[in-house]
């Protein structure tokens, strides 16, 4: 039995990757990955906090009831911020290709029209 | 009438914004004043909803589905809600009008479909009574205001949309952990049995919890050091978009952050989280005032502005006490009654005469004296003249500041407000004794709209004691958490 702490040293780990990929790189397209990473770390986080030791999925189904069943609600919190994720990454990938339209590059040092 | 019926408010442009393609397909002439009516219907209902609250004294508990929270989950209008959904529907109506004039570029549907969008989302942070909920609706509101941004399709557009993206990112990525660390500790998302169990989990949980809420919520609400967006936004965005990011957006973010602060009190550890924010909203005014000195940009330098009005708010919203509070909510009515006016005679100068520019408002008092003036009086109020109505705001907020204890931000407030007078006295001096021009004809309809903002500015400024009592109903709404608790009927689970 994997220890529940397993859990939680991954997600953070996957949010401080994501968030280092923020602050540090030059290319917008890596800058938009390490958000998706990050995203996916906390939603893992919040996986990790509904779940318990030893029991499945919250689907009802034959042998499963409430009692055997992880906190359903983390799950439900998951697949909203899931969608949402979806959303935004689109969003700004549509952006990304405006910027590379206009400014014929990806790097955030010389997209720099907006200043003051 | 039912209460329940109060759901409109979030049904309605909801509905509405996925009926704009249906509208288009009928007649693509007919979705601007589409857009109008459903803002006109949203200003219907919300006066409605005003009206019940203000008159019942008690707010409206609407449940999803007729389930009690916290198994359903639950709009929260009261006072404080009542009063802002009322301001978000009239400022939206007006901005609808003034995008019939100001925007050109197509495609006009999305652009409806947008605005109505942002509009939820702001409508649906102030009255949600769930912090997941709460979630949802900042989601909503960001990503349509990333995609207004970009709208105009420019590189510009496109860097500041961008930029506001990757904050608004991380942002609601912290907000998410912080719910998932509340959600851990107390098992509950509703707002009112959160509150009931503050007081009862561990303090550095609930601490690190609520710090990284206010921080994911820093974004939208325009607090240093997340608000490197905000400038770049409000000058890049369609000149309407910008009249509403500073009326409502933000205040939506703000009221998110006091209501999220105050439900924690608590808490052991609170005031630490308080003190982290007063340093925060200190440091935005200051920031902002000198970073308004340099721009060559009206509509930028009006954005700076903007935000160090806010950081002011927050920093009411922080000092921990009553009058802070109530302050604060006053500030913020006649902050979105001046910021609509004074973006709104700016955005129609950028229509007018291609750009927002110091120089293009040289002589502006002989071309367009109707904006002119609008812009001199709100310009005066921003600045905190007597007798304009964010005089007695700014006064209420310095003083709740002293008793609070925090004279030295009073101080470097006060500071920073002479700066604010300067560049606000160097516009007026450009628009009036500057520069020749032709008398140019102004829309009479916009005229119209921008003499109600300024009648309404000199009657608060003249007789503030009506606005003020409605802004302390509002205050305790959100200061007064017992009531709030008693307000909602949980059921007996888990507490």
């Amino acid at each position: 039995m994997i220890s529940i702490s397993v859990y939680y040293f991954g997600a953070i780990s996957l949010i401080l990757i994501g968030l280092y990929a923020v602050l540090v790189k030059k290319n917008l397209l890596k800058m938009l990955i390490g958000l998706s990473i990050m995203e996916t770390g906390v939603n893992l986080l919040l996986i990790s906090v509904g779940y318990i030791s030893g029991r499945s999925a919250p689907i009802l189904s034959e042998g499963i009831g409430p009692t055997q069943a992880v906190d359903p609600i983390p799950q439900a919190l998951v697949l909203t911020a899931i969608v949402i994720g979806v959303a935004t990454t689109a969003m700004a990938l549509s952006v990304a290709i405006i910027i590379y339209e206009k400014y014929g590059t990806l790097n955030v040092e010389e997209i720099r029209r907006l200043r003051g | 009438m039912n209460e329940q019926y109060a759901a409109l408010i979030i049904a309605v442009p909801l509905i509405s914004a996925f009926f704009v393609p249906v509208i288009k397909a009928i007649s693509k002439k007919a979705v601007m004043p589409f857009l109008l009516l459903v803002t006109i219907l949203q200003m219907g209902i919300a006066g409605w909803v005003f009206s019940e609250v203000y008159t019942s004294g008690k707010p409206i508990i609407v449940m999803a589905g007729g389930w009690r929270p916290p198994v359903g989950i639950n709009l929260y209008i009261g006072h404080f809600a009542a009063l802002f959904v009322l301001i978000i529907a009239v400022i939206s109506f007006f901005t609808a009008y003034f995008s019939m004039k100001a925007v050109k570029v197509e495609p006009l549907d999305k652009y409806a479909m947008l605005f109505l969008l942002l509009m939820l989302g702001a409508t649906g942070m102030i009255a949600t009574g769930d912090i997941f909920n709460l979630f949802v609706f900042m989601e909503i509101t960001a990503i349509t205001a990333y995609a207004l941004t970009a709208y105009n399709k420019t590189g510009e557009a496109a860097e500041a949309s961008m930029k506001y993206m990757i904050l608004g990112g991380v942002g609601s990525s912290f907000f998410l952990i912080g719910i998932a660390l509340i959600y851990g500790a107390t098992g509950t998302l509703n707002m009112a049995q959160l509150a009931q169990l503050a007081g009862s989990i561990n303090p550095t949980v609930a601490q690190v919890g609520l710090a990284l809420l206010i921080f994911g919520l820093a974004v939208e609400a325009e607090l240093f050091p997340l608000n490197a967006w905000a400038p770049d936004a409000y000058q890049a965005a369609p000149h309407p978009i910008t009249v509403m990011f500073s009326a409502f957006v933000v205040k939506a973010g703000l009221y998110a952050a006091a209501r999220l602060l105050y439900l924690m009190q608590a808490v052991s550890t609170w005031g630490s989280v308080l003190k982290l924010l007063v340093i925060m909203a200190v440091l935005t005014v200051v920031v902002a005032e000198f970073s308004a000195l340099r721009q060559r940009d009206v509509k930028r330098m009006i954005a700076y502005s903007s935000i160090s009005q806010v950081g002011m708010i927050a920093f009411a919203l922080a000092l921990g006490s009553q009058a802070g509070v109530d302050a604060g909510v006053f500030h913020m009515v006649n902050h979105a009654i001046v910021k609509a006016l004074l973006f709104l005679g700016v955005g129609y100068v950028g229509v007018k005469l291609g750009g927002t520019k110091l120089e293009d408002f040289e002589g502006l008092g002989r071309r367009m004296p109707l904006t002119a003036f609008a812009i001199t009086v709100g310009s005066l109020s921003a600045v905190g003249i007597p007798l304009f109505n964010i005089f007695w705001s700014k006064v209420r907020i310095m003083l709740a500041g002293v008793s609070a204890g925090y004279t030295w931000g009073v101080a470097l407030i006060l500071g920073a407000s002479v700066v604010e007078a300067v560049y606000y006295l160097r516009l007026i001096h450009r628009i009036w004794f500057a520069g020749e021009g032709e008398r140019l004809s102004e829309s009479f309809a916009l005229g119209a709209i921008m003499l109600l903002l300024v009648a309404l500015i000199l009657v608060i400024g003249f007789y503030p004691n009506y606005a003020w009592s409605l802004a302390q109903k509002a205050g305790a709404d959100i200061f007064d958490v017992t009531k709030y608790i008693g307000n909602v009927p949980l059921m007996g689970v888990g507490a």
